[in-house]
């Protein structure tokens, strides 16, 4: 075989994805200026006059700056863990069922909400939730007063947590699922012999067999603790929950887009970047440190 | 080997594929960008005389942005929005070869226009809101249209802009220079919607307070006015999680609020939301004044007792219940047939919808707050040759606009189209309805009042909608299925206007329409921190004094500066 023309159509494929990254990851970052200007549309991007960190140093003083932070971190880090550990959990009661076409039924139904948008999503949760919804209902035959689910400040982040999972669990748990697959069934047969219970084998075979996956799967997770989700928060929050739900990404839309606060909004989506890169850095490296998994 | 053949035409296939579709877009781009700035090149030779209607002997090009509506499908086979009859009649008219430099759907207009002005990407002419503006003035990025419009603006369209609507066009004038062309806005009035037939049934008449509005409510709630033996009515609509739907109209967003209080807090004499003048005859944000206080008060307590809807703010359409006949009162507007009404009634043909301009405050009074006096601009990009040939467009526009067969085409399309009328439009025409009804005029009568432009229309139909007796308006003595069309206006008219006609004298109107330096940077979180604070109040999340708390927060985080500012500003 020639190697040498054996390489070069993969590179040829590599094109298209390096054409959307330009486009769409590496030219907007000439946009990062804006957070280090008074942003006047006439004179461009590059002739704004330039105002140094005063956008930071505005951004810290607002009230609202902290809450946003600790409002993403919140949802983003139950998010988190709460798509790890319910994926997981599902995926070994599905391993354990043993008649298949059931197990494809199941398998398929749970991973179709991943499908739809949260656009959709939302106005059904929205009227699930609703004070004449069906969770109400099912509240009231226990004798339980309605609870207006979405108006609470208190309840917000679980539900969007909980809806979060709902919606993606399905999907998460095929990685799961696949890692199962991988494990070699003599391992199976031979803790049987061994006198193991179900139990047993899934303590001592199943979950080690996982566990490089998950652990994987956490760290990569990371990178992500400043997202908490815009399309799913949008779709689902109103003033009354603005204390608990109001995240970076919404109140950056509000502010930048629908304010015209284009600078502003720079800033505190650049201060994101910035965290959010320092994380992504650390689960590169804690990546390779404990599951001796590299990218590059 | 085999698999390596099958690879590579796995490879060649996505390729083609990405290529072709890439092929596509590019060709896409290019004509976009053709369009879009081409409006200076054929033009500038052709020096017209100032004729208001004069025909250009060349053509004269002009990109426009324009929002088109997706579900408006008017348009015959073969038209498009960038060739119908509206932008053929212009050619013909003026050779003016009108182009679309974007196109955008309602909900996402807004967004697309402000991208633009941001982005400094302009079309020649599109129509913006105060806001953008503003912000465009400020910018410099809008020509100057005093010459233009001095010379070449019809007596038809000087007569509607600068003599009947003097406030809105002081609105678009900076340092002297006109800079935008306004729409005037009606003024506004949020009134009392309410299920007469409810009433009836219960044997109440219309809340003249906001104490017998709380009965009413009340009894809407818990005496089974719909009869299906459940208690699932709705007393008082709530502002829903859409933007159109707040507690209160603003001073930024004055005009159509939906299914807000607007009316309740003016009854306290309390106008959140608006600048107006404390007993010192300082400038003081509505929304801080004890009045908003006491307001708020008694919604939290109506709220508490399960009179207002208790899914305020959370539920997504509150036009919801109000078609399917849940709802008993609401706070609108008057066009309120082309709202809820028209499927409420189609749901329900004996659901009788009345307005009221009530409740009344404790002197006795209706004082609703009055809209800005424009809401919506005409602008034209600075250095576009031609800005006469827009002057031009709504000169034909005001002229013939009643010519024109909607049917193919909804006028919508009339590119960048401003709802041109006099002031008193809605009020003269139901005036003008009253009389022809009661036989004391003739439609002929009122044939030499062109800019009146529908009037013809409305007094043709409204004898196949409404049947006798004519002084009555219950839903009873009305005939939507003659013409559902003629019914949605005239019964909007006819119901919706008929209550505020003597009232304008007693509206309060915001000192200030437009935002200071200080708001650019502050509002949005002030804004916030009030929306936050006012539900929370309503719902009973948190007691009514947290508003006392309210108050200072906002003077601490702006507002402070922002009242002086508005204080400079109104001097």
């Amino acid at each position: 075989m020639k190697t040498k023309g054996f390489a070069k159509h993969y590179y040829l494929m590599l094109l298209p994805g390096f054409a959307w990254l330009a486009v769409f990851g590496i030219f907007p970052m000439f946009g990062i200026v804006l957070a280090f200007e008074h942003f006047s549309p006439v004179k461009g991007m590059f002739g704004s006059d330039w105002v140094g960190l005063e956008n930071f140093r505005y951004m810290f003083s607002l009230n609202d700056t902290k809450s946003i932070f600790v409002n993403t971190i919140f949802i983003a880090i139950m998010k988190i863990i709460a798509n790890l550990v319910v994926p997981l959990v599902f995926a070994l009661l599905l391993n354990e069922l043993r008649i298949v076409v059931m197990k494809k039924w199941v398998q398929t139904i749970v991973y179709l909400p991943h499908f739809l948008s949260w656009v959709i999503l939302g106005g059904i949760v929205l009227d699930l939730f609703s004070l004449d919804g069906p969770a109400n209902q099912i509240l009231h035959v226990f004798g339980i007063d309605a609870i207006n689910f979405f108006g609470k400040a208190s309840l917000f982040p679980f539900l969007a947590v909980g809806t979060d999972v709902w919606k993606e669990f399905g999907f998460n748990m095929i990685i799961y699922l696949a890692a199962l697959t991988g494990i070699n069934p003599a391992l199976y047969e031979a803790a049987g012999i061994d006198g193991a219970s179900r139990m047993r084998r899934i303590w001592h075979v199943t979950l080690p067999g996982v566990r490089t996956t998950a652990s994987l799967l956490a760290v990569l997770a990371l990178g992500n603790v400043l997202n908490a989700g815009f399309d799913q928060i949008f779709n689902l929050y109103n003033p009354l929950v603005y204390s608990s739900g109001d995240i970076i990404d919404t109140w950056v839309y509000r502010t930048g887009l629908l304010n015209m606060q284009y600078e502003l909004a720079t800033a505190v989506g650049l201060l994101k970047s910035v965290v959010g890169f320092i994380l992504i850095g650390i689960s590169y490296f804690a990546a390779y440190k404990w599951t001796n998994y590299r990218i590059f | 080997m085999r698999h390596k053949k099958k690879s590579i035409a796995i490879a060649m296939a996505t390729l083609a594929l990405v290529v072709s579709a890439c092929g596509n877009s590019n060709n896409n781009n290019s004509a976009a960008s053709d369009a879009a700035p081409s409006g200076s090149s054929s033009s500038s030779a052709s020096a017209a005389p100032a004729d208001p209607f004069g025909k250009y002997a060349d053509p004269v090009t002009l990109s426009v942005g324009q929002q088109v509506d997706p579900s408006d499908t008017t348009l015959p086979a073969g038209d498009t929005p960038d060739s119908n009859q509206y932008t053929r009649y212009i050619k013909d008219n003026l050779n003016i070869d009108v182009k679309d430099a974007f196109t955008a759907s309602p909900t996402n207009y807004n967004q697309k226009v402000s991208l633009s002005i941001s982005s400094n990407d302009l079309p020649d002419a599109m129509i913006v809101n105060a806001q953008q503006f503003r912000e465009m003035s400020d910018n410099g990025q809008l020509e100057d249209l005093t010459d233009a419009f001095n010379q070449y603006a019809s007596p038809e369209l000087k007569r509607v802009l600068a003599d009947s609507n003097k406030r809105a066009m002081d609105t678009v004038t900076v340092d002297g220079k006109i800079m935008a062309l306004p729409q005037a806005e009606d003024a506004g009035v949020h009134e009392m919607w309410i299920r007469q037939d409810w009433l009836d049934k219960l044997g109440l008449q219309p809340p003249k307070t906001v104490d017998d509005l709380e009965k009413v409510a009340d009894a809407f709630v818990n005496q089974d006015p719909d009869g299906n033996g459940k208690k699932d009515t709705i007393g008082i609509a709530a502002p829903d999680s859409s933007d159109a739907s707040k507690l209160y109209a603003n001073f930024l967003e004055s005009a159509n609020n939906l299914y807000g209080f607007d009316p309740v807090f003016a009854a306290f004499d309390a106008y959140p939301g608006y600048w107006v003048k404390d007993a010192n005859g300082n400038p003081v944000y509505g929304s801080t004044t004890p009045e908003t206080k006491q307001a708020l008060g008694k919604l939290a307590e109506m709220y508490s007792k399960g009179l207002i809807d208790q899914q305020i703010s959370v539920r997504q359409d509150s036009g919801e219940p109000v078609i399917s006949g849940q709802t008993g009162i609401f706070f609108a507007p008057w066009w309120m047939g082309y709202g809820p009404l028209t499927d409420a009634v189609k749901q329900n043909p004996k659901a009788d919808w009345q307005a009221y301009a009530l409740p009344l405050d404790a002197s006795g009074q209706f004082k609703p707050h009055l809209s800005a006096p424009a809401g919506q601009f005409l602008v034209v990009r600075k250095g576009y040759k031609n800005p006469e040939a827009v002057v031009k467009l709504e000169n034909l526009l005001l002229r013939d606009e009643s010519k024109f067969d909607l049917s193919k085409g909804s006028i919508g399309f009339y590119p960048v189209r401003l709802a041109l009328g006099p002031s008193d439009e809605s009020e003269f025409t139901v005036k003008a309805l009253q009389d022809v009804l009661a036989g004391t005029k003739k439609p002929e009568d009122f044939s030499d009042k062109p800019e009146y432009k529908l009037l013809a229309g409305d007094l043709a139909n409204i004898k196949k909608v409404k049947t006798e007796p004519y002084d009555k308006m219950d839903i009873q003595y009305w005939n939507p299925n003659a013409d559902l069309g003629a019914w949605t206006r005239l019964y909007s008219l006819m119901v919706g206007v008929s209550p505020f006609m003597d009232l304008e004298g007693n509206g309060v109107s915001s000192l200030i329409y437009s935002q200071t330096p200080t708001m650019e940077s502050r509002w949005v979180n002030l804004q916030k921190l009030e929306d936050e604070a006012f539900l929370k109040i309503i719902v009973g999340a948190a007691p009514l004094d947290s508003f006392d708390k309210f108050v200072s927060d906002w003077k601490q985080q702006g507002g402070d500066q922002i009242t002086s500012e508005v204080a400079e500003a109104i001097k």
